[in-house]
């Protein structure tokens, strides 16, 4: 008599979520050889110019205890942040959504008497929950830099211009940067008089930029947050529509501190693509200064994001954060190394030297009889040629 | 050889190419809107050739008087998709679609104030407004039938009632009498379509029009074309509206 089938188990191989070994999480991607080395590259790359500007760098973990990871600025991330228990200690740990919070954390903790202006930099990978329905990465590369302690046009020019030539050494042409003052929404908004719910509905108009669903429901605002709406555009028109307005004496100091970091950076660079949308407030919401978000042209995501924040204690920082995966999407994987195949005869000497060019030397492992033998080796291999003794042979 | 070691500050980009010279896609929704359109699209100067606004050709994507700016024609709901995902940096598309996809990467900087419409609530005749109040008040569930699942949902979880959704594509207004919803939640134009079906309208969840949308991306990177784009729209509402006071103030 044959066993008895399982049938819940036949059943449960139709799924075809549960079938195959190649499929990962929705939003996790494995890196393959090229990609991999090219992400790597990248990051380095980044770093080497975030530290020439002495931005010096540091490596907070990828868990933390909830509660620390989520205290003060952090608690904008609660929503996004992956948990687990910690056998030990029994406590909850996160697992970062972002590094920004972590650098503010090391800044007001271990490293609270270094001398200030303090310039950390930071490269790693970081979790995010992301949206349900939306197939967007949950595990994101961050490369970035803080900048903490002084409050000034100045600094927040200075993460603008850092990133600017960390993306040109990347290769990426004509990055596009988007200032942004979120908190000139909330302030029109705290003072409109509104209730949370009528402030709710028109905080997300706003983000949506529906002009119709601001006539309706923005009272005696909504001509001032349409005309603020339809100020957004390249930094000089922006500005000077914004000049125009009839702003409240509250939000002056806002729009002035915009213009000066504009100024700032157009003095050091003055081709600079440079954005501004008055009424923008996307992002990790623990921005209080200008923000900025970091675009290039025919990419159809962010690049990066950045702004101005209080480090626990309520010290003054800002800090920009590039994406590396995005950035490479915008730059092209760098060519693959070119690769020599070793015959087992080969000159050592000579292979060394080929490595120090930059060449990947891939060594054949067993005898092999015949140059024809060894040539199809190579080309199996992807090597465009063959070191025979000290001989370099194309094949 | 050693170029792979330097690479990174010489190579070409692939951003550096033709695309912001890219032509932009404008989304336009078949049907109902595309002809509420035309007069707008004629004041933009942007109509498209005439077998895509007649829908007598199969082509999807048609050329503009504007050499830089191409049509594409879809369905309503997919503007919204086209367009949030960057294939289209434009579109057209109902106010009910936003509301129901609400996507984080579409702007909607303007109404044109054409394609006006509702997303109410249905039930069939029968019922009067005092079983139905009731039977509201103590509803811990309903089941719905429509085309608009989250916006349904929405809608009876701010009562406090958990809607069960049966989500069809089309004559929704089968549902209630088939047994398989208690109610559908759907677009009304004029109410005659669920007149014939046996149902009548008790509630209006939102009155809707349609919007230029745009995608988010391509307004921070091309802002001036888009930022002309969408002014020559609202110059083309403005006018449209004008021209429909004229001709009212013709008529009386």
């Amino acid at each position: 008599m044959s066993p008895p089938v399982d049938i819940s188990a036949l059943l449960s191989g139709l799924n075809d979520e549960a079938s195959s070994p190649a499929l990962l999480p929705s939003g996790f991607v494995d890196l393959l050889p090229g990609e991999a080395e090219a992400e790597a590259q990248g990051i380095e790359a980044l770093m080497g110019v975030f530290g020439a500007h002495g931005y010096e760098r540091v490596r907070p973990p990828l868990l933390e205890f909830e509660t620390s990871l989520l205290s003060g600025a952090g608690n904008a991330l609660a929503e996004q942040t992956f948990r687990l228990m910690d056998p030990h200690s029994r406590r909850m740990l996160g697992l970062r959504p972002d590094m920004t919070t972590q650098i503010a954390r090391i800044a007001s903790t271990r490293l609270s008497r270094a001398p200030r202006p303090l310039r950390l930099s930071y490269a790693g990978a970081c979790v995010v929950i992301g949206t349900p329905g939306r197939e967007t990465e949950r595990q994101i590369s961050q490369a970035g830099i803080e900048l903490i302690g002084p409050d000034s046009a100045q600094a927040d020019a200075e993460v603008v211009l850092v990133a600017a030539e960390a993306m040109a050494q990347l290769g990426i042409a004509r990055p596009s940067f988007d200032l942004t003052v979120p908190q000139l929404a909330r302030t029109l908004l705290a003072e409109s008089g509104l209730g949370a719910e009528a402030c709710g509905r028109l905080a997300h108009a706003l983000d949506r930029k529906d002009a119709a669903a601001l006539a309706k429901g923005g009272g005696a605002l909504s001509d001032l947050l349409i005309a603020l709406l339809q100020a957004a555009g390249p930094a000089d028109t922006a500005l000077s529509a914004l000049a125009a307005l009839d702003l409240p004496v509250s939000l002056r100091p806002i729009v002035e501190r915009l213009r000066t970091v504009v100024s700032v950076i157009r003095a050091h660079h003055p081709d600079l693509a440079l954005t501004i949308d008055p009424v923008e407030f996307r992002g990790w919401h623990y921005h209080v200064g200008v923000c900025v978000t970091v675009f290039a042209p025919g990419q159809r995501e962010e690049l990066g994001r950045g702004g101005r924040y209080l480090v626990g204690d309520g010290e003054p920082a800002c800090g920009l954060t590039l994406r590396p995966e995005a950035l490479l999407r915008a730059a092209r994987l760098p060519a693959r190394r070119p690769r020599v195949y070793l015959a087992p005869d080969a000159d050592r000497t000579v292979a060394a030297r080929l490595r120090e060019e930059g060449c990947a030397t891939v060594a054949a492992l067993d005898a092999v009889s015949g140059e024809a033998a060894l040539a199809e080796q190579a080309r199996a291999l992807d090597c465009a040629r063959v070191l025979l003794g000290d001989r370099i042979i194309p094949v | 050889m050693t170029d792979i070691l330097t690479h990174s500050a010489t190579r070409p980009s692939p951003t550096d190419e033709n695309v912001s010279d890219a032509p932009l896609v404008l989304a336009l929704p078949k049907g109902r809107i595309l002809k509420a359109l035309a007069p707008v699209l004629k004041h933009t100067g942007l109509s498209p050739s005439a077998d895509c606004l007649d829908e007598s050709s199969r082509k999807l994507r048609f050329p503009t008087a504007h050499p830089g700016i191409d049509v594409v024609r879809v369905r309503s709901f997919d503007v919204a998709t086209f367009v949030a995902y960057g294939g289209a940096q434009i579109g057209v598309c109902g106010a009910d679609v936003l509301m129901e996809f609400d996507y984080p990467d579409i702007y909607a900087p303007l109404d044109l104030g054409i394609g006006g419409c509702r997303v109410s609530v249905a039930r069939p005749h029968g019922i009067s407004d005092a079983e139905e109040d009731d039977m509201t008040a103590r509803a811990s569930r309903i089941r719905v039938a429509t085309k608009y699942p989250n916006i349904a949902r929405r809608h009876f979880a701010s009562r406090g009632i958990n809607a069960d959704i049966v989500h069809l594509n089309g004559a929704m207004e089968l549902a209630p009498n088939l047994d398989l919803a208690q109610v559908i939640v759907d677009l009304v134009d004029t109410g005659s379509t669920l007149k014939a079906n046996g149902l009548r309208e008790t509630e209006v969840i939102a009155q809707v029009t349609s919007r230029l949308i745009v995608n988010r991306v391509a307004l921070k990177t091309r802002p001036e074309e888009i930022g002309a784009l969408i002014a020559r729209f609202r110059d083309a509402v403005s006018a449209g509206s004008r021209d429909a006071v004229r001709a009212e103030g013709g008529l009386s």
